[in-house]
């Protein structure tokens, strides 16, 4: 660490203490964020947390950097404005698999082939916690939930093998259980250039007596560990859908490349260092000679 | 010499008929004359049956006319449909060796005026798109235009692709006015010297944005729906000069959330529209409401419901925007009427949405945006200061303080001691949620109350800054006419008209819908004595709003809702049969 930056996890922490059931895997999450932000030296004010609508949603009341949370599903356009506006800031969305996979889709597809450079946390924990247990789009074939009371009959979406897909540029899973893991793959999300996606095996243990804890410690097995090119995009596909092959669940980096420009360095504007946010609002003259030539 | 003349060109869409109505435009703005310009058309990227209208006057055009002085059509297809809606003594202009009118027995009270363009064309190019510049030729010579004006906005158009272009258009033009010379085609318009002018010639929508990007607008997004498509065309087009972001998403939800958050980090943002997108963007509308980001949004009207006509036009979504999101937030609603008045409201919305952190809703209509205008002057030129954001707090940083206008300081991503948590449910003056575990709370029920009274106040505040709406005419005439939006100079061309039937009438037009001013109104209409509120809806939702907000319901009602807009005779029509059942 060098010198001058002296934030303590505690720096990070807001003012209102989270509100999770006691043991939810939400709260290693909240420790994983604050620490791979200091490990990384990004000052609290040049963070912004955004989220949407859910139990792991309210992630950004908890931290004191600059947090925003949206309604239902809408964390990622937010962000992508966000970013946008102003490239110099990290932002990080925070939801969970009903927010972010479900009625939130749709803006997790593009962002996955967008890239633009801020990182998406899902704390996936297979049902809907908030409103007290029902399926969602990862919620595993035959579970009963309350709105599945003879067993869901519907497909579970894979994350992972969607943001692969899809584009990402940075594809990871994680694990509540394993904190110090979970703090190193969402400090190299952040650290990543371009769109990185992290999902999180995060049990809710209040309405999900199926994906417990130990359900996931008895599965899963580090990528580090194992012989895995991360730059290889059929492999991270093959290893995406191991779940459904040998109940073995890996967690770590799938997938990474570094060399697709990003969405920024695309953009006319922000690739000349233009900040929208702190730009001058007065035009010149040759400004709007330009803009209203055609009208002549 | 007739004040005004109204040009029709009638084609298929494939036929440019856009490219050539906005040329003519640019011909007659040239010359120094008022024009208007509005095409009507459908859903069709080839074939079918469009109209491109233009009207010119050495006065102020105030509608785009109803009875043509002169028709192009431009193919066969059209010419067999257009004859319902040809009028008495029209000069139809076609091409001979394509259209045999005969054939369509069009009524004998017109003047037809056959022009073999083909064999011409082929005389000076292979080029068949030279065509259109014959024909204008021919057009030029009835109107009694000038030629070297009219060669000035050819070289214009066509100058970057090379002097052997330019001088085959001349060529075209000058054969176009040959041949309407030497064959004596009637005039129109006796020749006479034109001054060359200095005016924009302009569609709503492109004021809008120009508006807009004048008062320091450095983010749009938008996701593409007709009519609300040629603001993010334009923008794009200029975004390197201006270093903007100007963002195609996903959905509306993504257009809306994304505008959001740039505002959130402090650049002027805006997103656009029409209902239906609209409609997508409602829940995030609110959420900027409560949490108090300045957002502009445009929704430009078409007819509706659902895909209604997507290329028609309508005032059917007041009611909407109004309405628009759950619960209760300060919203401000402003119909502008003309492409100059775009212009002016674009620079309006932008400071009332950052000055206030308020929603400002921009209720255009596919007539405005549409419609291409001429005007004299815009100045582009401001200061554009920022408001209310705090860029050195000393410490912890209390984002919703309570204060006597309800707008807090705030900070913007990225300043030192500026962090603070901004959510979408209600909160007391640090931005902690109350709806986690404190609501309902003894303690919480004044916070609650505080923060509504809060961001409602804002209203009070804007109302005082907005002009009272504008009051046209003499106090005591017998017809009191009632416009918002786009219908206003459509009524006052009716007024003037009126008058010299000798019927005097006067006119309240309402441009601020939200706030509104509504003691000013209640005052205007106790008084009046015949009112009659025009609109382009089917339910009269400005008369209701009218009810609602003063209580005074209104004696007549003009309405319309085909997705044409309305016309100087309706509205002329209707004072006199409402004079008449008195």
């Amino acid at each position: 660490m060098s010198d001058g930056f002296n934030f303590t996890i505690k720096d990070y922490e807001g003012s209102f203490k989270p509100t999770w059931c006691p043991g939810c895997g939400n709260f290693s999450q909240w420790r994983a964020i604050r620490q791979a932000l200091i490990e990384l030296e990004l000052p609290p004010e040049e963070v912004v947390a955004v989220s949407g609508i859910g139990c792991s949603s309210h992630m950004p009341n908890f931290l004191n950097v600059y947090g925003l949370q949206t309604v239902h599903g809408r964390g990622i356009p937010v962000a992508t404005g966000i970013r946008l506006a102003n490239p110099h800031l990290t932002v990080l969305v925070y939801g969970g698999d009903g927010d972010v996979y479900g009625i939130g889709g749709n803006h997790f597809l593009h962002a996955c082939r967008r890239n633009v450079d801020i990182i998406t946390v899902v704390s996936n924990n297979f049902v809907y916690g908030l409103t007290t247990g029902q399926a969602s789009a990862t919620t595993p074939v035959g579970t009963i939930t309350r709105t599945t009371p003879r067993g869901s009959i519907e497909n579970p979406l894979n994350p992972i093998t969607v943001a692969i897909s899809a584009g990402a540029t940075f594809v990871a899973r994680a694990f509540s259980g394993d904190l110090k893991h979970l703090s190193y793959v969402i400090k190299e999300a952040i650290d990543h250039r371009g769109f990185a996606f992290v999902d999180v095996f995060s049990p809710c243990i209040t309405f999900n007596k199926n994906q417990t804890f130990n359900y996931f410690r008895e599965r899963v097995y580090k990528l580090e560990d194992a012989d895995h090119d991360k730059e290889d995009y059929f492999a991270a596909l093959d290893l995406s859908n191991q779940r459904f092959i040998k109940d073995k669940l890996p967690i770590g980096i799938f997938y990474q490349i570094e060399h697709k420009t990003t969405y920024e360095e695309r953009d006319f504007s922000l690739n000349q260092g233009i900040i929208p946010a702190q730009a001058d609002l007065e035009l010149t003259d040759e400004q709007i000679d330009a803009i209203t030539k055609e009208f002549y | 010499m007739k004040k005004d003349v109204v040009v029709r060109f009638v084609g298929s869409a494939g036929d440019g008929l856009v490219s050539l109505g906005t040329l003519f435009g640019r011909i007659l703005k040239k010359h120094n004359l008022n024009v208007l310009g509005f095409r009507s058309y459908q859903s069709v990227i080839r074939g079918g049956y469009n109209t491109y209208q233009i009207r010119a006057s050495q006065d102020e055009v105030l509608s785009v006319g109803e009875e043509a002085d002169i028709i192009v059509l431009l193919n066969k297809h059209v010419a067999k449909l257009h004859k319902p809606a040809v009028n008495k003594g029209a000069k139809i202009i076609y091409d001979s060796e394509v259209i045999d009118l005969d054939e369509f027995e069009y009524p004998s009270d017109i003047v037809k005026l056959e022009i073999p363009l083909a064999s011409i064309t082929k005389e000076i190019s292979k080029l068949k798109i030279l065509k259109n510049i014959v024909g204008f030729g021919a057009i030029i010579q009835i109107l009694g235009l000038d030629e070297t004006l009219t060669k000035e906005v050819i070289f214009e158009q066509f100058g970057r692709k090379g002097e052997e272009v330019v001088f085959t258009n001349y060529e075209a033009l000058e054969k176009g006015e040959k041949f309407a010379q030497e064959n004596n085609w009637p005039i129109v318009w006796e020749k006479h010297k034109y001054e060359k002018a200095q005016q924009m010639l302009i569609s709503g929508n492109e004021a809008l944005a120009l508006g807009m990007i004048s008062a320091g607008l450095k983010f749009y997004s938008g996701y593409p729906m007709t009519p609300a498509t040629s603001i993010v065309h334009y923008l794009t087009k200029h975004l390197p000069k201006l270093g903007m972001i100007v963002k195609q998403t996903e959905d509306e939800l993504a257009a809306v959330g994304m505008a959001i958050g740039a505002a959130y980090t402090g650049a002027r943002s805006a997103t656009g529209t029409s209902g239906g997108g609209f409609s997508l963007m409602t829940e995030l509308i609110g959420m900027a409401g409560i949490e108090e980001i300045p957002l502009v949004v445009i929704n430009s009207q078409r007819a509706g419901p659902s895909t209604g006509m997507a290329t028609k036009t309508a005032q059917a979504d007041l009611f909407q925007v109004y309405g628009a999101s759950q619960g209760e937030f300060p919203k401000v609603i402003i119909a502008p009427c003309s492409p100059e008045e775009s212009f002016l409201v674009g620079i309006e919305a932008i400071e009332i949405a950052e000055k206030y952190q308020v929603v400002v809703i921009i209720l255009m209509d596919l007539y405005l945006s549409e419609q291409i205008a001429t005007i004299k002057d815009l100045e582009l030129k401001r200061k554009n200061t920022r408001f209310g954001i705090e860029s050195n707090p000393k410490s912890k940083f209390v984002r919703y303080k309570i204060t006597k206008n309800g707008v807090s300081p705030r900070t913007i991503p990225g300043t030192l001691n500026g962090m603070h948590f901004t959510g979408s449910s209600e909160r007391n003056e640090e931005g902690t949620s109350l709806a986690s575990t404190l609501a309902g709370l003894p303690d919480t029920l004044p916070i609650r109350e505080a923060m509504v009274e809060k961001r409602m106040r804002k209203l009070d505040f804007v109302l005082k800054e907005l002009p009272e709406p504008e009051f046209f005419g003499p106090a005591n005439a017998e017809i009191t006419f009632v416009t918002w939006g786009s219908t206003k100079n459509i009524v006052k061309e009716a007024i003037l008209e009126l008058k010299s039937d000798g019927i005097e009438a006067n006119h309240l037009h309402l441009k601020y819908l939200n706030p509104f001013h509504t003691e000013r109104v209640t005052n205007l209409l106790e008084k009046t004595s015949k009112t009659i509120c025009v609109e382009q809806n089917f339910t009269g939702q400005m008369s209701d709003y009218l009810r609602m907000k003063t209580g005074i319901s209104v004696d007549a009602y003009l309405r319309r809702w085909d997705g044409e807009p309305i016309t100087t005779t309706q509205v002329v029509e209707k004072a006199k049969e409402v004079i008449g059942n008195e």
